[in-house]
């Protein structure tokens, strides 16, 4: 650390200059502060006490506690998966849009669904009205994922899969298509969402009540530790938190708090900790704060090492490293002026990358406006893949490490994450909490300040509040065909008269006595789907059995 | 004390995404409004009997997923089944520009898209509100002239026009002296200061003696500084105060009105 009485005289001339200077030029806050309240100093220095262990607190790439990332070599041998989300309208055009994106360097899948589909509900369901194919790929029966995979190998591409209520079925029907192509379950590579507790949190896709919405979630760990042993069996996502308006604190400690109950709950279920946890993925949002996000992802990493050696016990290493997807925050971006928002996505995704994530989705500088367009989509993966190529941020490994201040964020948003996790924990667990809304009210609250705030012009957002320009307001959107539903409508009716009633039928019987005794209800699935069974069709067989879960 | 504005704020269809819902249901409710939020996936049927069932005012409906062009007019079409057309629909989220003027063709009042402030739509469903209950300024009720003293003016007023002098009277919440002369159906009001810290003292060293204000006549006075309060009007009082005949009186500042300064005048009702 040098000569300290040097530092301490170099640091006293320092604030006596400080002292000086803002006479004639204050500081322009009183205080500042990240999005999480957490007050930043002018200056950060070394630390003058021995308080950190390099060892213990960061030790090295590969290494528990994973604080700088979970592989020894990170993007020194493979970058990032560029996994851009896309999905509207009928399997076809989104069949067309895959193909597109693999031709242009995109290294995974990722498939948005529609809201009937996510809700469990056909597309010929009085509650699918106006929704078919809007924010996704419509999917009702077997039919239509054999159109959404066509041509694509599934012993090639690793897919994600947002889908949580129903996350079953739909990963029942990509084992059908991959059988179909006669790619083994055992070969199948991608992850589905299958995070409900935060869809009662933040996004709002549920359908059944915690508990046996929880009992799903086990069947399919324990299905596919037999069956898909590379599949990821869960997102557990910070993402749609923050977007509801959390900090990144809170982000970070909901989701963490959201894991432990489902690893609670798998143990409950008798499966051990090292057969699950090493197939649980992460999924976490990139907002604006460079410093601050980059120090999250250090963060949530280290946390969840901690929790699973310490606090389960896990033995395999594999178990303690958190694994995540990042996705640029949708939230962040503005109407106005909309080119503004590839510079956004630019500083989101490369906080993303300095925090070590496996796989990045950049957003769309239109998608504040509507779903991207072709030409849209295309500049934001050349963005990820300008990172990689031609900034040489890549080319070392987690270079913010040791930055005075990265580090006193990092440590900070733990101590942080960890006060709300012992909250959460004297509420009997995150599924009580939800249950309680406190998660809710905690967001809801933050999202209401920040608003204010914005509207007080406390917060500058560009081009929204200040720096405004008069506009055109029309830009080239992507509109969804009005006749979509119309024909996805006639094709599962279609789907109904050809399939074999009664194979259905029978196997929707076995689904129903296998929910209600403790069965894993997976294998019942995979044979409805295999059937042709819509979703609609045997999530409301659970419907029946489970009961329907309805928002405070 | 006047019935608070009731609105319902509604998710049609399928849409989880609630975090603007919930920001303006807040917003309205720090307006003094009561509002209802119907939480997640309501078809229009169920918005429309919520609606008439909760005796709201206006119904906000917000979604993000696409299928507003779909779901805001079957809103206004269930409202209407269940014989409550007059009560507006307004609307917001991810809505492209180029779809509010089919939505309004379809009868939603107003869009307001991304980046609207909350104040904004506050404002806007108070005007909604009021819109057939406040009424234009029933007259000008005179026309204030400031002078150094009344004894110097009174002769023009007197012999020169041939006015008649209705009364002087000190209203001491001012500290001015006034003289009023009738003219139509209006009057001349000439106001002299009586100490040196008048605003009349101070309006005449700044710029001299001449018209001061004009003052209009209005039944409504507390309602409607309410109003321009809400709107954002600049004002000099924000509550009424006792002017002369025991009149209720306040001050628009004169930036709310290039350089005029208005004063509402209620007069005593039993005048």
């Amino acid at each position: 650390m040098g000569n300290s009485s040097d530092f301490q005289q170099g640091k006293e001339k320092w604030e006596a200059d400080v002292e000086k200077a803002s006479q004639r030029f204050p500081e322009r806050k009183k205080q500042f502060v990240t999005s999480s309240d957490i007050e930043i100093d002018a200056l950060y220095t070394p630390s003058q006490e021995e308080t950190h262990s390099y060892e213990k607190d960061l030790g090295f790439p590969g290494q528990y506690p994973y604080t700088r990332g979970i592989q020894p070599t990170m993007y020194r041998s493979r970058y990032w998966t560029m996994r851009q989300y896309a999905g509207f309208g009928s399997a076809s055009e989104t069949n067309k849009r895959f193909r597109y994106l693999l031709g242009q360097g995109q290294t995974g899948l990722s498939v948005a669904f529609d809201l009937p589909t996510q809700i469990g509900y056909d597309s010929d369901d009085q509650m699918a009205e106006g929704e078919v194919g809007k924010v996704g790929v419509a999917i009702d029966s077997l039919k239509d994922m054999e159109v959404l995979f066509d041509q694509i190998p599934l012993n090639e591409v690793s897919t994600s899969m947002t889908i949580n209520a129903p996350a079953s079925i739909l990963l029942a029907m990509y084992i059908a298509v991959g059988e179909k192509q006669g790619v083994k379950a055992e070969e199948l590579t991608g992850t589905i969402q299958n995070d409900i507790l935060k869809e009662y949190i933040a996004r709002g896709t549920y359908i059944y009540p915690p508990k046996p919405s929880m009992r799903l979630i086990t069947d399919i760990f324990a299905y596919c530790q037999e069956n898909l042993p590379k599949f990821n069996t869960i997102s557990i996502s910070g993402y749609h938190i923050r977007e509801a308006g959390s900090t990144a604190v809170q982000e970070v400690a909901f989701t963490i708090a959201n894991g432990i109950a489902y690893v609670d709950a798998a143990i409950e279920a008798g499966l051990k900790v090292d057969q699950f946890a090493p197939r649980l993925a992460f999924f976490f949002n990139a907002h604006n704060q460079f410093f601050e996000e980059a120090a999250k992802y250090r963060a949530a990493r280290r946390i969840w090492a901690k929790i699973m050696k310490e606090h389960y016990q896990a033995e395999d290493p594999k178990s303690w490293k958190m694994r995540f997807h990042t996705q640029t925050g949708g939230s962040t971006l503005t109407a106005q002026q909309p080119d503004n928002n590839i510079v956004r996505v630019t500083l989101q995704a490369l906080a993303a990358v300095m925090g070590g994530t496996q796989s990045l989705h950049t957003n769309s500088k239109d998608e504040a406006l509507a779903l991207p367009t072709e030409d849209s989509a295309r500049i934001a993966l050349r963005t990820q893949q300008i990172i990689a190529q031609e900034s040489g941020v890549a080319d070392t490994i987690d270079p913010l490490a040791g930055s005075y201040y990265v580090e006193a964020l990092t440590d900070k948003i733990e101590e942080q994450v960890n006060e709300y996790l012992t909250r959460i924990s004297e509420m009997g667990g995150a599924v009580q909490a939800v249950e309680e809304g406190y998660m809710q009210r905690e967001i809801h609250q933050t999202a209401y300040d920040a608003q204010k705030r914005i509207e007080s012009k406390e917060d500058i957002i560009v081009g929204l509040n200040e720096y405004k320009v008069d506009e055109e307001i029309n830009p080239d959107l992507l509109r969804v065909d009005e006749k979509l539903e119309e024909n996805q409508i006639n094709r599962t009716q279609q789907v109904r008269v050809t399939r074999d009633q009664q194979k259905v039928d029978k196997c929707l019987e076995l689904l129903r006595k296998a929910a209600n005794t403790n069965d894993n209800v997976m294998p019942h699935i995979v044979e409805s789907v295999k059937a042709y069974a819509t979703v609609g069709e045997i999530a409301n067989v659970l419907r029946a059995e489970f009961g329907e879960y309805t928002a405070m | 004390m006047m019935k608070p504005i009731r609105v319902l704020i509604a998710k049609p269809g399928l849409d989880g995404h609630d975090r603007g819902a919930l920001i303006i249901a807040q917003a309205l409710r720090d307006h003094g409004m009561e509002v209802i939020y119907t939480g997640l996936r309501q078809s229009p049927v169920q918005i429309a009997r919520a609606a008439v069932q909760e005796d709201v005012d206006v119904v906000g409906l917000s979604s993000l997923s696409g299928a507003h062009k779909s779901l805001f007019p079957k809103v206004v079409e269930a409202l209407a089944d269940e014989q409550a057309a007059d009560i507006p629909v307004i609307g917001g989220g991810v809505i492209p520009a180029e779809d509010i003027p089919y939505l309004e063709e379809k009868g939603v009042a107003k869009i307001f898209t991304s980046g609207a402030p909350t104040d904004a739509i506050a404002v806007y469903i108070k005007q909604l509100m009021n819109h057939d209950t406040i009424e234009p300024p029933k007259k000008i009720a005179h026309i204030g002239i400031a002078v150094e003293s009344l004894e110097m003016a009174l002769p023009f007023y007197q012999n020169t026009l041939g006015l008649s002098l209705e009364a002087v009277e000190e209203v001491s919440s001012e500290k001015v002296r006034v003289a009023f002369f009738p003219i139509g159906d209006t009057k001349i009001e000439l106001l002299e200061p009586t100490s040196d810290d008048s605003p009349i003292h101070q309006f005449i060293s700044k710029k001299g003696e001449g018209i001061h204000h004009i003052a209009l006549e209005v039944d409504d006075i507390s309602h409607r500084l309410q109003q321009y309060i809400d709107e954002g009007v600049a004002l000099i009082h924000n509550e009424p105060k006792e002017g002369a005949h025991q009149s209720q009186i306040a001050f628009l500042h004169p930036k709310a009105a290039k350089g005029v300064m208005y004063e509402l005048c209620q007069p005593n009702q039993e005048d």
